[in-house]
């Protein structure tokens, strides 16, 4: 039954999106007594057994919803309406067991072959231009929670949002008990309740001040009270950044009080800026770690933070590990901190697993730009980037103390000018090379290893042992 | 300036056997400012009249206002010494010939224990120290603090007893219990010197002696003081005694019979102490007969103690009369500048010795001769130990002293701040010294050039600098040695401006309250908080003020202020901790367990630091600490920062590949100390044991990517497998009372976690001495708190503690 079908995915059901902080976060003091002593060496047993962990839960739908919740009919009419030739369907990980269901079903109604596209490369909210380019496909129909970024190519795309459940009935009781019921409200539906919108619709159609909107259309809501229906805080975050506005509630269907609540800027996440604002100033080295490639700039960002760098006369390295992990970026340990350039939907800049900081591309405009000291704070990049102004970057050089180390901040360009003058400052290697005492080689010369040693007679020859068997995960002579 | 101009000053720099640097230093509330006071209306810059009235080196606002020094003011004086004086400075490193003026560099201290780290600057710049003991209340913590600090510089000291007038007037002591207070604040003094201090040392013999001269009595506030010194002059003709012998026989166990006319060396019936006979009595009588309005006595007194009084002040009666006459005929800076310049060393004395404490190179190099010699042509060696905040808001003067050399202005110098390391360019820059100055009191004077063995100011280095720093001109220098300070900022209180649009303000001044005081720390936590630092609730609340009004002027909102705490463990880990890397192909096997007592301080003080040749540490480690010297002289590394006191070392017995992964194992260690595992903060005294490690073969398989994490996780389950605990710092305090107000001082211990560990009667008074310790944390309020609850009555003294205690 696959045989018709080529999935363009790397590796369709391992599950990449676990968000791995069981494994990597510190173990929590206060369960210890609940999980025993077993924590700290995991019997291997337990590994073995133990299935994928994965962020959200697998999803499978029975063959009776199917039609309903992917919205199959409504797809083949767009495929049919276009006249695509090659259609991809791009499915979150943990939609991945219904794929091929959705799949056969479309290709029983068009009669031509589709693409599913798994395991996206970053994030599965985005759509996947890159996968798709692989078989030059015309257009791409995205299924599962949508992050709505400005994408950077222009493959035509439709969205086929997750349904979610909703109790039209307590929405209504905690609307009229809601203290600002009688001014001018909007209703913003997010995506996984869209499909509900017309329940809501009729029922709020006795209040004449309230407007309900879907979050993927522009509306004009100045001087109202926005009322966000959804359970995602990062969309929340965002949406309050974006607009700017005091008046913003919230009604989460899946949390239990219902209740219409105010939201309140987590000033944590504010705040935190400032540190690694200053951890940038600090800094002498930068990843740029490239976590996109849909969302629309993302080249353009990744110039301006490279000119940026440049003018301070810090060094960076253009990072592309695909999804970046703990262990991937621990793996450059010269670098300082992270700038990651992703959508706005992102997680990973609130991880603090990593051994480096992890900055977003606003942190560093704001921390490096004297032109830009006023912006709100957004994980949008490109709500500040506009096209022509990379000439306008200024970048202050003076002498700074820093906040963290409480040293004096030296400027990196004046270091070239006194190397200029003290020639024993720099050491010339072979013809034409130079070594750079400070970052990238320089910090390599710094390690305490650095290269095999070959100690000639130095070491005893020996007679062969047998080594482990099993695996890795627990060798055989391993008991527990 | 009436007595001198800045040319004349500058002449006197080049004589710089000439030179006396010397800072005043004490217990809070000793009178220092009070005292200093009287030495510079000597010097001739405030009319004599309003001495121990003006506090001329309190220069802030708030100094003035709450009577209390908060940062330490230099001032240079002028003083001539006569020439049957000049014959006490034996060594001829001591003055120049043919030259009776002395410039005399004084550095006035705060006493309070919140702002010992002004203390501590001062000492650095300064060769002798002034200790100002307040006969009535004795030696007390904070001087015991400073006068340790003060030996440990290889300052010498000399003693000064204030107050005597209070003893007089208020406690109206009996000359021989005078004589014992005296002989007891000696001893005690001299008890800590010896403590500190080796008199086989290269510093010789530092103990004061008042037979000597190098004890002053009197009281700053009425402006007059003596040493045997002044008396033996007086008396030497009349028994026709040799001055330096009559001296001797002026202090201590030496009575004098006034009938048979014989001395003695006990106490006999009819014989007296001869301190007590020639020295005391004639005070005695003098505030006897004019506190009580004895008009008559007094005027027949006068002329035989040679005291003619002016002509305005013959109406003055009482308190005033009573100034008058003793300043006229014991006038206080007299005295105070006779033994400055007898007893002090000159720089060209003091630097021989204490070059090898302050210079961090080879002892022979250049720069280290230079500052041995004192020599004017040798190259620059400047150490900058504070900065000093101009009319000219965020920039300050650079205030230090010239080890060697000459600084002037426009010469282009190194600036090396403290992390510069010799061969390397951090930390180091080649700029031009903008301006040079004179700094005195409230006053700054430009000056051209100034020489070896003295202090000044700098204009145009204080944005490469933070707090203190080296200036040199000799390329391979080494820095002049960072200044360790007897506190540490452990209060902390986190700040926000109250209109978050002020920020940059902030930050700004922030970065600007960081420079103006040695010991404040400013900082931004990981959480974004902006957080000060500092060493005590005063002076937290000084650095907050000065934040809001000089630095940042903007209004401020604070926390309430909190302790920083460290991680420890208690126990050994009861099990082997395993973590195996996200690839499964790489293990680590280790153990914690708590370093044994005084390991961490050690580590603290830069007893066993990692800079250290491995094989003395490690022995050194094995002998003191009994550690296996084969582990010992395995310590991959310390942590937190690479210096702190948490150790990683290596047990393992013949593993491969092991060398390679040293690097990220370190990593993941500074990581792990850096942020415990109960509450994220610094660990303090662990030690990780490394027991084992299985590697894959492959070297792209155990990366940093897959070992940091994993020693990170590793050492977090060792802590918690070891008993982890938190600690807190701890106040040592002492606490001065009558003894009914024993019993209140309990209560407020008690109620804030304080144990007492000493409680006596202080010999001689009916005061008692309660010492205990006191969590920082319950610290805030306390003196009010216990001001309250004895009435007024106990008067708490407070020193951090160097050890901190595991919390409950």
């Amino acid at each position: 039954m696959f045989k018709n079908i080529l999935a363009v995915a790397r590796n369709p059901y391992v599950g990449h999106t676990s968000s791995s902080n069981s494994q990597t976060g510190k173990p929590n003091p206060t369960n210890l007594n609940v999980f025993e002593m077993t924590r700290f060496s995991t019997n291997e047993a337990v590994s073995l057994e133990k299935t994928v962990e994965t962020a959200v839960d697998l999803v499978e739908t029975s063959q009776t919803d199917l039609e309903n919740v992917y919205e199959i009919g409504k797809c083949a009419e767009w495929i049919k309406k276009n006249n695509y030739k090659k259609v991809c369907l791009q499915f979150p990980d943990y939609l991945l067991p219904d794929s091929t269901e959705v799949a056969l079903k479309l290709q029983e109604i068009l009669g031509q072959t589709l693409y599913i596209l798994g395991d996206t490369a970053y994030e599965s909210c985005c759509i996947d231009y890159i996968a798709a380019s692989h078989i030059n496909a015309d257009a791409i129909i995205h299924f599962g929670a949508v992050c709505f970024s400005i994408t950077s190519a222009n493959i035509p795309h439709m969205n086929i949002y997750e349904k979610g459940s909703l109790n039209v009935v307590d929405l209504k009781k905690s609307f009229d008990t809601f203290e600002g019921n009688k001014s001018d409200i909007i209703l913003l539906v997010d995506t996984p309740y869209i499909c509900h919108l017309d329940t809501i619709k009729e029922v709020f159609s006795v209040h004449k001040n309230v407007v309900v909107s879907r979050i993927d259309e522009s509306v004009n809501n100045n001087q109202k009270i926005t009322v966000f229906l959804g359970d995602n805080d990062r969309k929340l975050m965002n949406l309050s950044l974006s607009m700017g506005c005091r008046n913003l509630y919230y009604y989460k269907p899946k949390v239990d009080n219902k209740m219409i609540v105010k939201y309140e800027m987590e000033s944590k996440i504010i705040k935190r800026r400032y540190f690694l604002m200053e951890k940038i100033k600090d800094s002498n080295t930068v990843g740029i770690v490239v976590g996109t490639l849909a969302v629309k700039n993302y080249l353009k960002v990744i110039e301006r933070i490279k000119r940026l760098l440049n003018m301070c006369g810090k060094k960076y390295y253009l990072i592309s590990v695909g999804k970046p992990t703990v262990a991937k970026l621990a793996n450059f340990p010269e670098v300082d901190l992270y700038v990651i350039i992703t959508c706005a939907m992102n997680e990973i800049y609130e991880s603090r697993d990593y051994y480096k900081p992890i900055v977003t591309p606003y942190d560093v405009e704001v921390a490096l730009n004297v032109n830009s000291k006023n912006l709100n704070f957004t994980y949008d990049y490109n709500s500040f980037i506009n096209d022509s102004d990379l000439d306008s970057l200024e970048v202050n050089l003076e002498e700074d103390v820093s906040l963290l180390s409480g040293n004096v901040r030296r400027n990196k360009t004046d270091d070239e000018k006194m190397e200029d003058s003290e020639h024993n400052l720099i050491s010339l290697r072979a013809e034409g090379t130079v070594a750079h005492s400070d970052h990238g080689a320089g910090f390599l010369a710094s390690r305490s290893w650095r290269g095999l040693e070959q100690n000639l007679g130095g070491t005893d020859a020996k007679l062969a042992e047998e080594g482990r068997k099993g695996i890795a995960q627990g060798y055989s002579n391993e008991k527990m | 300036m009436v007595n001198f101009t800045v040319d004349e000053i500058r002449n006197m720099m080049d004589k710089k056997k000439n030179i006396r640097n010397m800072s005043v230093i004490a217990h809070v509330d000793h009178g220092k400012s009070t005292l200093t006071d009287s030495l510079v209306s000597k010097a001739g810059i405030i009319a004599g009249a309003k001495a121990g009235e003006t506090r001329f080196t309190d220069t802030r606002k708030d100094e003035q206002e709450r009577c209390i020094t908060i940062k330490s003011t230099a001032i240079s004086m002028f003083f001539e010494l006569e020439d049957k004086d000049l014959v006490f400075i034996t060594n001829p490193e001591q003055r120049e010939k043919e030259n009776k003026g002395f410039l005399i560099n004084l550095i006035d201290s705060p006493g309070h224990v919140d702002f010992s780290s002004e203390v501590t600057a001062a000492l650095r710049v300064t060769d002798g120290a002034l200790v100002v003991v307040d006969c009535v209340s004795g030696v007390c913590v904070q001087t015991e603090t400073v006068l340790r600090q003060a030996i440990a510089e290889r300052i010498k000291p000399i003693l000064f007893m204030n107050k005597m007038d209070r003893a007089l007037l208020e406690l109206q002591l009996e000359a021989e219990e005078l004589y014992q207070t005296f002989q007891r604040i000696v001893e005690n003094v001299n008890v800590i010197i010896a403590t500190y201090n080796d008199d086989g040392g290269p510093m010789g013999e530092v103990r004061v002696d008042p037979s000597k001269g190098s004890v002053g009595f009197g009281s700053g506030l009425h402006g007059w003081a003596f040493t045997l010194k002044q008396f033996a002059e007086m008396y030497s003709e009349k028994f026709k005694i040799d001055v330096v012998k009559l001296m001797n026989r002026l202090w201590g166990e030496n009575f004098f019979n006034g009938k048979t006319k014989k001395w003695a060396k006990q106490k006999e019936a009819d014989n007296k102490r001869s301190f007590c006979m020639y020295i005391l009595d004639p005070i005695y009588k003098i505030f006897d007969s004019i506190m009580n309005y004895k008009k008559d006595d007094y005027e027949a007194l006068l002329p035989k103690l040679g005291i003619t009084l002016k002509h305005e002040d013959k109406d003055k009666d009482g308190k005033q009369l009573l100034k008058v006459v003793m300043r006229t005929w014991l006038p206080a800076g007299e005295a105070l500048l006779q033994m400055i310049a007898i007893h002090l060393p000159s720089p060209v004395t003091a630097q021989k010795y204490r070059m090898e404490m302050l210079y961090e190179g080879p002892h022979d190099d250049e720069a280290a001769m230079g500052i041995k010699n004192c020599d004017p042509n040798a190259p620059l060696m400047m150490y900058i130990s504070k900065m000093v905040p101009t009319s000219d808001k965020g920039r300050f003067y650079a205030f230090g002293r010239v080890f060697s050399g000459k600084v002037a202005t426009g010469m282009k110098a190194r600036i090396m701040g403290p992390n510069y390391t010799p061969g390397k360019k951090e930390d180091l820059y080649e700029k031009a010294i903008q301006r040079t100055i004179l700094m005195m009191g409230r006053y700054v004077e430009a000056i051209e050039d100034v020489p070896s063995g003295n202090i000044c100011g700098l204009v145009g280095v204080d944005q490469f600098l933070v707090k203190t720093g080296t200036i040199t001109t000799f390329k391979d220098a080494h820095n002049l040695k960072v200044m360790k300070f007897s506190v540490s900022p452990v209060v902390r209180v986190a700040v926000e401006p109250k209109n978050p649009a002020d920020l940059p303000k902030l930050v700004e001044g922030l970065k600007r309250l960081a420079k103006s005081d040695p010991m404040v720390q400013c900082i931004i936590e990981e959480s974004g908080e902006h957080i000060i630092a500092g060493a005590g609730e005063l002076h937290l609340e000084i650095c907050l003020k000065d934040l809001e009004d000089d630095h940042a002027c903007i209004p401020i909102k604070k926390s309430d202020p909190v302790v920083s705490y460290r991680e420890t463990v208690s126990e050994e880990s009861d099990q082997m901790c395993l973590s195996k890397s996200p690839n499964k192909h790489n293990r680590l096997f280790m153990k914690a367990q708590p370093m044994p007592d005084g390991l961490a301080e050690d580590i603290d003080d830069g007893n066993v630091n990692p800079r250290d040749d491995f094989k003395s540490r490690a022995r050194y480690l094995g002998e003191k600490y009994e550690y296996d010297v084969t582990e010992a002289r395995k310590i991959w590394c310390f942590g937190p920062d690479g210096t702190g006191p948490n150790l990683l070392m290596d047990c393992t017995k013949g593993v491969q590949y092991l060398n390679e992964i040293k690097d990220s194992v370190v990593a993941g260690f500074q990581w792990a100390t850096k942020e415990g595992v109960l509450s994220e903060e610094n660990l303090r005294g662990v030690r990780f044991n490394i027991y084992d490690v299985t590697l894959h073969a492959d070297a792209i398989h155990r990366g940093g990517g897959q070992i940091i994490p994993t020693t990170r996780r590793c050492l977090y389950a060792c802590l918690l497998t070891a008993q982890p605990r938190l600690m807190e710092p701890v106040y040592q305090c002492e606490i001065q009372c009558p003894e009914v107000a024993v019993g209140g001082i309990y209560g407020v211990l008690n109620r804030r976690r304080g144990h007492v560990f000493e409680e006596m009667q202080v010999a001689g008074t009916p005061m008692f001495v309660v010492k205990a310790y006191l969590p920082v944390n319950e610290s805030f309020g306390f003196t009010a708190d216990l001001r309250s609850n004895t009435g007024g009555q106990a008067f708490p003294a407070v020193r951090v503690r160097p050890l901190a205690s595991p919390a409950r």
